[in-house]
């Protein structure tokens, strides 16, 4: 009996709807796909200039989406990493100031240095110090805003060779200028790197069970240090091309980056606790934002009305989790048991 | 094989809807000319008397001064056939400039701009007269680099309110030796290194015997200004201060409430700032600050819309640029009372 109810379910396992079933299971991206399904087709039908204009949709993903890429490498490890915006700003300031003194190469490799250090700094207070990330990189925004602040003379710094920046801003390959390129190409290595390459598989092993991560003989310490240089350095790229492309290094800049970041991973289905998550959630997470934003940005919906759309679109992203449900019908069914015992009475 | 595919999908799916949409985009730029054949000559009549128009703004209903500036906007745009979209970048340089290729994507006859950040708009600038867009200014001016990309300039002639409040306080100061702090607007911010150079200047040309003993930003608000006025008080020494110049009227308020927590009595200082706002009007009337630069939040706001309506209608001319400074009046104690003074925000 037992060996036939074990050859049924391998049976179904190997059908179109039980490998369906278990692709589904082992996703998380399924509610994002649904929420950018039903956000594209509303888009579609209110203001489908966000489609008709679809590089300046692009530009928008690309803008919120890179830095929540980088981050998401940190929350697969049940990590966080508050000092992506500022990374950001000073990256930019950095980049834009030492390429005014030299050339834009040496800037572009003296803020991607930068933001290895930062990187470094975080992972080893987290990794070897054992301070929790949250204060350790909340620690490191104030520090680096305030660096930025420190380098740019608090004041934005223009970038001399104006023309390098208005042309960086220009299409490159079709209608897609570089920051779009370069999204795709920082997307896709990511992705291959955590689900090909088995120090990126092993982010996820660190985010599900910490300890049976080091049962397993994983480098911990190690995977925690290369998830902080992945956001990191992300953070970095993402500052350079924002200052590049805007022709001006803004220490206050990214001062939206980092809810936007955040929302974009959580939309896309990754878990803030670790273990749970993709980059490719992170990406429909992205768009799904990005077109909402560009959609109400025609529209001339004003930011608190936004945020409300955004913090409900982020709401819906979390309750609509298999173990919120869950834990929701729990609650429903508790109290109508309640109700029915009190009744009986 | 099966994951690389799961990788890719997600970018596949974005770059083929860009194709296809892109598609449409083409169809869409069509269709108008197979229309135009039809009801030609209402359509004239209606382009004639309405306008579409992006105000790219980087505050609205969520700061004081937006909240009076953007119905004022919308009031003129009403009265003048104009179809206002805004929006609000909160500061935010990338986010501005996400915005304005959204509003050039969407062709409107004119662009409203108030730069979040002055040095990051020369992209947009650029993007709106390639697209042939006509670009006026709001608030805060352009870079001297960038003005021949705009048709235009109305608002308050920030360095100017520098200038008149340095102008209140060297006539109050006389020949007397006095030390004062400085408390700027944001870091970073055009307005605050406007109004900080318009003081320093006139400073240093009319009143040398006026030492500035240190200046420190802050982000507009009473409390910081409260907390780092205090800071700095300590640092100086209370002794050693004769007064102090705030860049805006909260900034003021929160250094008088510092200097009150000290015992001592405000009106014995040295007090100017700008603004002439609800929290600043009345602190003139009772003496305790000695002077500050009226502001029409109101004025800004229709004469923005005004401007552009003037630009679009061929009241200026092709090439030429109108500069629209807002009236800088100084309120002092004499005429803060007066009716053509009153606060507006």
């Amino acid at each position: 009996m037992t060996n036939q109810t074990v050859i049924k379910v391998g049976s179904t396992a190997t059908g179109f709807w039980g490998k369906l079933r278990t692709v589904l299971a082992r996703r998380t991206e399924g509610r994002a796909v649904v929420l950018f399904a039903i956000i594209a087709t509303v888009v579609t039908v209110s203001q489908p200039l966000v489609f008709t204009a679809y590089q300046v949709t692009l530009g928008r993903i690309a803008l919120i989406g890179l830095v929540a890429l980088g981050l998401t490498a940190v929350i697969l490890m049940g990590e966080l990493d508050l000092s992506v915006a500022s990374t950001l700003a000073v990256s930019g300031v950095i980049a834009v100031t030492v390429a005014n003194q030299t050339n834009m190469a040496i800037g572009v490799l003296a803020a991607l240095a930068a933001g290895v250090l930062i990187s470094l700094i975080n992972a080893f207070f987290v990794a070897i110090i054992g301070i929790n990330s949250f204060i350790t990189t909340l620690g490191m925004l104030f520090a680096l805003r305030g660096m930025a602040f420190v380098i740019s003379d608090e004041a934005p710094v223009k970038l001399q060779n104006t023309d390098l920046g208005i042309a960086f801003g220009q299409p490159l390959l079709g209608p897609l200028t570089p920051r779009i390129l370069i999204f795709f190409f920082i997307f896709i290595a990511i992705q291959i790197f955590v689900s090909r390459v088995k120090a990126g598989r092993e982010l996820l092993a660190v985010g599900g069970n910490r300890q049976a991560a080091y049962d397993a003989g994983i480098p911990v310490k190690r995977r925690i240090f290369t998830g902080f240089i992945i956001s990191g350095v992300v953070a970095s790229i993402a500052g350079i091309i924002n200052a590049v492309e805007r022709t001006s290094a803004d220490p206050t800049s990214g001062s939206t980056v980092l809810l936007a970041s955040f929302a974009a991973a959580i939309i896309g289905g990754n878990y803030l606790k670790g273990g749970k998550g993709s980059i490719v959630g992170t990406l429909i997470g992205a768009a799904s934002l990005g077109m909402l934003q560009v959609a109400l940005t025609i529209s001339g919906v004003q930011i608190p009305i936004q945020e409300i759309f955004i913090g409900g679109i982020l709401l819906i992203a979390v309750i609509t989790d298999p173990s919120s449900l869950r834990a929701v019908w729990g609650s429903i069914s508790t109290t109508l048991q309640g109700i029915r015992n009190s009744l009986a009475k | 094989m099966r994951k690389s595919r799961l990788v890719l999908a997600p970018a596949v799916m974005l770059a083929v809807s860009a194709l296809v949409l892109s598609g449409c985009a083409a169809a869409e730029e069509t269709t108008p000319d197979a229309d135009s054949t039809t009801d030609a000559t209402e359509e004239v009549v209606e382009e004639a008397e309405t306008y579409e128009v992006y105000a790219l703004l980087p505050q609205g209903s969520d700061q004081a001064y937006g909240t009076f500036y953007v119905p004022a906007m919308e009031e003129a745009a009403a009265e003048l056939g104009i179809n206002l979209t805004i929006t609000n970048s909160q500061y935010d340089g990338d986010k501005q400039a996400s915005e304005c290729e959204i509003a050039v994507a969407a062709k409107p006859d004119g662009i409203i701009l108030w730069p979040a950040v002055g040095d990051a708009v020369r992209p947009c600038l650029e993007a709106a007269k390639a697209a042939g867009i006509p670009v006026t200014v709001t608030n805060s001016d352009l870079f001297d680099a960038d003005k021949a990309l705009s048709r235009g300039y109305s608002g308050p002639d920030t360095y100017g309110q520098g200038v008149s409040s340095a102008e209140i306080m060297c006539g109050l100061v006389g020949d007397a030796d006095v030390s004062i702090i400085q408390l700027n607007g944001a870091a970073g911010n055009s307005t605050a290194i406007d109004r900080d150079n318009g003081f320093t200047d006139t400073v240093a040309a009319n009143c040398a015997n006026v030492t500035i003993l240190q200046e420190e930003s802050t982000d507009w608000t009473k409390a910081t200004a409260q907390q780092v006025a205090s800071e700095m008080i300590t640092a100086q020494g209370l002794e050693n201060i004769g007064g102090i110049y705030a860049a805006d009227d909260s900034i003021a308020a929160g250094a008088i409430a510092a200097l009150e927590s000290r015992g001592v009595v405000a009106a014995d200082y040295f007090i100017t700032s700008i603004g002439n706002t609800f929290l600043g009007n009345p602190l003139v009337i009772a003496g305790s600050l000695d002077g500050t630069v009226f502001q029409s939040s109101s004025w800004d706001g229709e004469n923005a819309t005004r401007l552009m309506y003037a630009v679009l209608t061929g009241e200026i001319a092709e090439g030429d640029r109108e500069v629209k400074f807002m009236p800088s009046v100084k309120v002092t104690a004499d005429n803060a009372a007066d009716a053509d003074v009153a606060p507006e925000w």
